[in-house]
């Protein structure tokens, strides 16, 4: 094997779709504002269940966000994934044409992928018969097609475009996928992220589960009542440093690192023991230690089983005083493949304004959780290193570290130099 | 094996229509074409009256009574294939895949009869909310990973990719970026495809008119992918070369194709007339036409070809996978004293289109 030394990666571009505010800069309002998303699901026909209020997109017309996409012949959350991906690239001033002549990956993290579409068909099974399901909604179903929404919009060839269906950590994969072939110098550039749309299946299966909070998301609260569901799509671009050195372009944040993992205990309960191992592995792979990080955006689902685990996970790693851990779910729900991608976007956004995103809904902190959640105000803070948890059914876990840009990296210890093909 | 240094094959299974396990698919590709089965509308309400189907009725089967009560068949057929990967020819598990290997499986759209069926409950019963929660896990398309990791004590990375026909493919890529970036050592990666009468609807409606002689198949095929494998253990098959890229219409397969070939026969030092085997994806239609005619342009006419659409039917997701599969059986029943290289090449409606050269093992 050859020895390599590995580029730096750094994000330049950031789209979001989220419940809250449309594009980076109005996400970014959202979250310094501590807006709320959370409004009566329209998604469905919600007759028969008690509650049913999530974090709905509601002013998207796909036709306003995307120039090249045939829109008909996509599910709405490739019309996301497409959108947020066409506001990563503007964001970036990354010109199109030098785009298409670059060696790209587009990867898009989803859990539900068209499952909007797939609720559709089963209701015209249901009405009329499997011989009357309609041909060009049956057409959007591949899982696949979130990731080649976003290249076909763009019009790239040369593009590897895959789609990572690793339920609710799939964002965070998604950039760590991007990461590791920017860093290896396999791929110019990445965009990666997630996308989900909201569905009658997964509000169902969760409602079932006891799991869907009735009026608000409230993570790491005393009186915490489940998740929201929500919906959305969060893209970055990524590249390495000489390249946006090169074009002159403005650095958000660089991605140091990123570690997974997979209980393989349970199918749905998280394990402590498990997801701490997956934050020492991110910090190794990252090359900080614990005592770097400034901020944790949990994954703060808001569950009873969720929050309290992954904040004694966090202890277990980080002693009795961890770093400030936020849920931005508490404002935008649980955007589900689209979660971990947005709260990545929110740590870089937090990173390069100076400030922490609030939980807000918050009114007394469960002790059992035993952290600052910085509640219901956002607050200004400098911070160098943030970092990201998901994670997901299956027993996957994703922890991604995002630092400040800073010329002669942000922590003293550099990355290990490793090898490679 | 050292020209190129990719990652090695050291070890692959199939669940196919075959039968369970490698020996059974290396023993159907000698006799041909997997039988098709006649269903039976009751069990299976599909427009289609036949299918290449795993010979068996469904988990319980394959993996017995324990753990499978709520199980769905893609899940069920990863967990058996992985199953079959993992143990050892002397009896107990590999030794190379510690509990820190990691599990990159392809998949199309998970179980579409989960979540058909998951959505049918909550639109049908008195209550929307009288779902089965057990089956829940089973609609989220990272079910077949996740729970072939819990069955095996898989606690590396495990990802679950979606691309179509080239998911395997993909799923290789990802395990070999895995590896460079330092995530894994040993990572076991393939993927699967289940028949259901719901994908046989959606597929139904899709299908264009040239693409309707293929009968649809089923399956999960996986390999175990090792970096750093000591000289006195050489492998199966070096990973060569990678090349995926996307094409916007039928028309542009072709083109498309040819640059990924192109580029991968580049990097993997082989010139296009020089190889040993090819394994096309078969794909029905004007996207199988492309690829045939891409194909015939670059490689010289005397190349081996091994078809597996024709021998297990449309498997989709797991397509690519098996035609990695049938390379390496073909290399093992026709094996030769020095390395040789293989294509396998695969084609999509959506337009994602890829290629893998492996370089084979000799015996000497």
């Amino acid at each position: 094997m050859t020895v390599m030394t590995p580029r730096r990666v750094v994000v330049t571009g950031l789209g979001a779709v989220t419940s809250i505010g449309i594009g980076a800069e109005e996400f970014l309002r959202g979250l310094r504002a501590g807006r709320s998303g959370a409004k009566p699901i329209t998604a469905f026909d919600a007759t028969g269940f008690d509650h049913a209020i999530g974090c709905e997109v509601t002013d998207f017309e796909a036709e306003r966000f995307v120039v090249n996409l045939p829109v008909r012949e996509f599910g709405r959350a490739s019309h996301f994934a497409a959108a947020a991906a066409r506001m990563a690239v503007d964001d970036a001033h990354l010109p199109l044409a030098d785009l298409r002549a670059a060696r790209s990956l587009v990867t898009v993290g989803t859990t539900d992928g068209e499952s909007r579409d797939l609720d559709h068909l089963v209701q015209m099974e249901v009405d009329q018969g499997p011989e009357h399901l309609d041909p060009v909604v049956a057409r959007r179903v591949p899982a696949g097609r979130l990731s080649i929404a976003a290249a076909r919009e763009l019009g790239l060839s040369n593009v590897e475009a895959v789609t990572l269906p690793t339920a609710c950590a799939a964002g965070n994969y998604a950039i760590g996928y991007g990461f590791d072939a920017v860093r290896t110098g396999e791929v110019d550039v990445a965009l990666c992220g997630g996308a989900d749309a909201v569905c009658l299946k997964t509000f169902a299966g969760f409602y079932r589960l006891g799991t869907i909070a009735p009026e608000r998301c409230q993570p790491f609260d005393r009186d915490r009542k489940g998740i929201l569901t929500g919906e959305g799509a969060g893209i970055m671009l990524l590249e390495n440093l000489e390249s946006a050195v090169a074009r002159g372009a403005r650095i958000h944040a660089e991605v140091l690192g990123y570690g997974l993992n997979c209980d393989a205990d349970h199918p749905v309960a998280p394990n402590e023991d498990s997801f701490a191992r997956c934050v020492r592995l991110a910090h190794r792979n990252a090359g900080i230690v614990a005592d770097d990080v400034d901020l944790i955006s949990a994954h703060g689902t808001g569950t009873k089983a969720n929050d309290v685990t992954e904040a004694r996970a966090i202890r277990q790693v980080f002693g009795q005083s961890p770093p400030r851990t936020v849920s931005i779910k508490s404002m935008i729900g649980h955007t589900m493949g689209a979660a971990s991608a947005l709260a990545s976007i929110a740590c870089t956004l937090a990173i390069r304004e100076g400030f922490i995103p609030p939980t807000i809904n918050h009114v007394s902190t469960d002790p059992e959780c035993g952290i600052d959640c910085v509640p219901n105000r956002a607050i200004d803070a400098q911070l160098r290193v943030a970092q990201n948890n998901a994670l997901a059914f299956g027993g996957n876990n994703a922890v991604l570290i995002l630092g400040r840009y800073e010329e002669n990296g942000v922590t003293n210890s550099q990355p290990a130099g490793e090898e490679a093909a | 094996m050292n020209e190129t240094n990719g990652p090695v094959i050291t070890a692959w299974s199939a669940v196919s229509a075959f039968g369970v396990g490698r020996d059974r698919f290396v023993a159907g590709l000698r006799t041909g074409r997997a039988p098709a089965v006649a269903l039976d509308h009751a069990e299976w309400p599909a427009p289609v009256d036949k299918a290449c189907l795993v010979p068996a009725t469904g988990p319980r089967d394959l993996l017995g009574p324990k753990g499978t009560r709520s199980m769905d068949r893609a899940t069920a057929l990863a967990v058996a294939a992985v199953g079959q990967l993992l143990a050892a020819d002397a009896g107990g598990r590999r030794p190379e895949a510690g509990e820190d290997t990691g599990l990159v499986l392809g998949t199309s759209t998970g179980s579409v009869r989960s979540i058909m069926t998951f959505t049918r409950d909550s639109l049908t019963q008195d209550r929307p909310y009288l779902v089965d929660p057990a089956r829940f896990p089973n609609t989220v398309m990272n079910c077949a990973a996740g729970r072939s990791a819990i069955w095996h004590g898989l606690h590396g990375p495990n990802v679950t990719v979606a691309g179509g026909r080239p998911s395997a493919l993909l799923a290789l890529n990802h395990a070999r970026r895995l590896q460079r970036g330092r995530q894994a050592r040993s990572v076991v990666c393939g993927a699967v495809e289940e028949f259901s009468a719901e994908r046989a609807w959606l597929d139904w409606h899709t299908r264009g008119d040239d693409e309707l002689a293929v009968l649809m198949g089923e399956g999960c095929a996986v390999l175990l992918l090792e970096t750093d494998v000591a000289d006195d253990r050489p492998g199966l098959a070096e990973v060569a070369a990678i090349e995926v890229g996307l094409a916007t219409d039928a028309e542009d397969v072709g083109p498309v194709l040819a640059g990924c070939v192109t580029r991968a026969l580049a990097q993997a030092g082989v010139g296009p007339r020089d190889l040993w085997a090819v394994a096309p994806s078969g794909a029905p239609g004007r996207y199988g036409d492309q690829e045939r005619g891409a194909l015939g342009a670059l490689l010289a006419p005397g190349t081996a070809q091994l078809h597996c659409m024709d021998l297990l039917g449309d498997t989709n997701a797991a397509s690519s996978a098996f035609q990695i599969a049938a390379v390496l059986a073909a290399a093992q029943e026709a094996a030769e004293p020095s390395s040789r290289a293989a294509l396998v090449t695969t084609v999509d409606r959506d337009g994602v289109i890829g290629c893998a050269v492996l370089r084979i093992a000799g015996t000497a």
